[in-house]
């Protein structure tokens, strides 16, 4: 990220090539989940959990296409709801999405990019989901 | 158990409202539901009493400081968020209150101002991953339509004659935010907000106050009432932990607080004759008609389509005030304004929009988006004209 850049959460992902998000796994069931958790809220054990990073690819589930966004966001832009590979489903934008033909069940891979911008011009970087035609 | 009974029941005009603060909103739907029942304020000192009031944005000691406005202070006093069901939390507390012998007669009352210059969306709830990467409620619907259509063929005007419907019903009452008809071919040509839904496929972003007066059996005596509407049961419950939060072909939550609600009022789906459903967009009413049991899974659809949910079209005649698509929805007054049209339908005193013969209503709710949460909260309340 440069100067201008802020992630949208602390220890949300890891900037690498392949990129990847940071959740948390059970070491006692293999449980994953996105975000991390504190405790596994399954289980309802604490004290089971570590950090755990994982690439983020998975399958669109559903997705919409939101004409005008709040304040700082680019509209249109596109949201999908995920299944990750991982285990757990995420709701979150699509990246790289426009001319695409978007169909249930497709892959998704992870990007890092621009969620929305600050008033101030501050880019807020956080995860998104780029579809994969086959 | 004691009954809990209600009495009276007030509620501002829904819309727009810039130049009227929001307690004052609230005074004034209080004061109406205490003129219809002529409960004089001076009753709540006098016996147990109690105050519900619900809403999400409007700060701290909000009942407190809408009651003081009309001498009332000092009584218990309880304020509600749960999102989108806030209002019907606060009754549903403030008939437990009753039910438990705590209270012998309250007032539930939510309110809402959330109009603003240039209009949009609800703020975005910061704290929420989810939200903040820009799931706005729109966009969890709009999925949700799309599950729905993919899993049951249900069409894009089969969504529109929600709208249709409802703005008919709400053109009959004087208190809805919009009081036009519109056609399906107006609610498929409207601008697009979150594909596949349309701006007259979203309810309005709405100002408003609503109070119902809740009594028990024995405060009905002492205060020489008549028993005529009766809150028969009720339930209300959290969301369960999802793995795609709200986006869902069903509403998991619904379903349970119908089961509940209907087994403890020792009734049925093919009971009740009104519902006052929680309808923010289209596909929502046609979800619920199948989460509350007046059609089989998949079958919201034909059942709009068939007319069954119109007044007067020989199924449960749903959302007859307008509901939110054309009532409004200021969060915090919603369910307590459903609870109103209850009292004003099971007493036959809807005026135009009056279901013939009303025995037995239902008002639902569904309140907040949470990541990882199929939603907030869900209400059911359980209303029967007293025999």
């Amino acid at each position: 990220m440069t100067a201008a850049q802020v992630p949208i959460r602390p220890d949300l992902f890891v900037e690498a090539e392949p990129p990847r998000v940071v959740g948390s796994r059970d070491s006692l069931t293999g449980q994953v989940f996105f975000p991390a958790e504190t405790m596994n809220p399954v289980t309802m054990n604490e004290g089971t959990l570590e950090r755990h990073e994982f690439d983020g690819a998975g399958r669109l589930v559903a997705w919409t296409v939101i004409s005008r966004g709040m304040p700082g966001f680019d509209s249109p832009y596109a949201l999908g709801t995920i299944a990750l590979d991982a285990g757990p489903g995420f709701i979150g934008q699509l990246h790289d999405w426009q001319g695409k033909t978007l169909v249930p069940g497709m892959r998704v891979r992870l990007a890092l990019a621009r969620i929305k911008a600050e008033k101030d011009g501050t880019e807020v970087i956080g995860p998104k989901f780029v579809p994969i035609e086959d | 158990m004691e009954r809990v009974f209600v009495i009276g029941a007030g509620m501002t005009t829904f819309g727009p409202q810039p130049d009227v603060e929001v307690h004052e909103l609230a005074r004034r739907a209080v004061w109406e539901a205490l003129g219809g029942c002529c409960v004089a304020p001076l009753q709540f000192k006098r016996l147990p009493s109690v105050a519900f009031a619900g809403h999400a944005y409007q700060g701290p000691c909000f009942a407190q400081k809408t009651l003081m406005k009309i001498g009332l202070q000092g009584m218990a006093m309880f304020n509600v968020e749960n999102a989108c069901a806030s209002g019907s939390s606060a009754v549903i507390g403030a008939a437990a209150m009753i039910k438990a012998g705590e209270a012998e007669i309250a007032i539930a009352l939510g309110a809402e101002k959330l109009t603003r210059p240039g209009g949009g969306f609800l703020p975005i709830v910061a704290d929420d991953l989810e939200s903040a990467m820009g799931r706005v409620m729109p966009s969890a619907f709009a999925m949700q339509a799309q599950l729905h259509m993919q899993r049951f063929g249900t069409t894009r005007e089969q969504m529109a004659r929600v709208a249709v419907k409802n703005r008919r019903n709400g053109a009959l009452n004087p208190r809805c935010h919009f009081k036009e008809e519109v056609t399906v071919e107006q609610v498929l040509a409207s601008p697009s907000i979150a594909e596949p839904l349309t701006r007259l496929s979203c309810c309005p972003v709405s100002d408003g106050a609503a109070a119902v007066i809740l009594a028990s059996e024995s405060a009905l005596k002492r205060l020489g009432l008549k028993a005529q509407v009766e809150l028969l049961a009720s339930s209300l419950v959290s969301g369960e932990r999802t793995p795609f939060g709200i986006v869902d072909d069903k509403s998991e939550m619904s379903i349970r607080a119908a089961q509940m609600a209907y087994e403890r009022a020792g009734l049925g789906p093919q009971d009740i004759d009104l519902c006052e459903m929680h309808d923010p967009f289209t596909i929502a009413e046609l979800m619920h008609y199948e989460d509350l049991g007046f059609c089989a899974a998949g079958e919201g659809g034909s059942y709009i389509e068939r007319g069954l949910s119109a007044i007067g079209g020989g199924g449960v005649a749903v959302s007859p005030s307008g509901g939110l698509m054309s009532k409004g929805h200021p969060l915090g007054a919603t369910g307590v304004a459903q609870a109103a049209e209850m009292f004003w339908q099971l007493r036959g005193e809807a005026g135009a929009r009056q279901v013939s013969g009303a025995r037995i209503g239902l008002t639902h709710t569904v309140g907040g988006g949470v990541t990882k949460l199929e939603a907030g909260a869900s209400a059911v309340m359980i209303f029967g004209r007293a025999a």
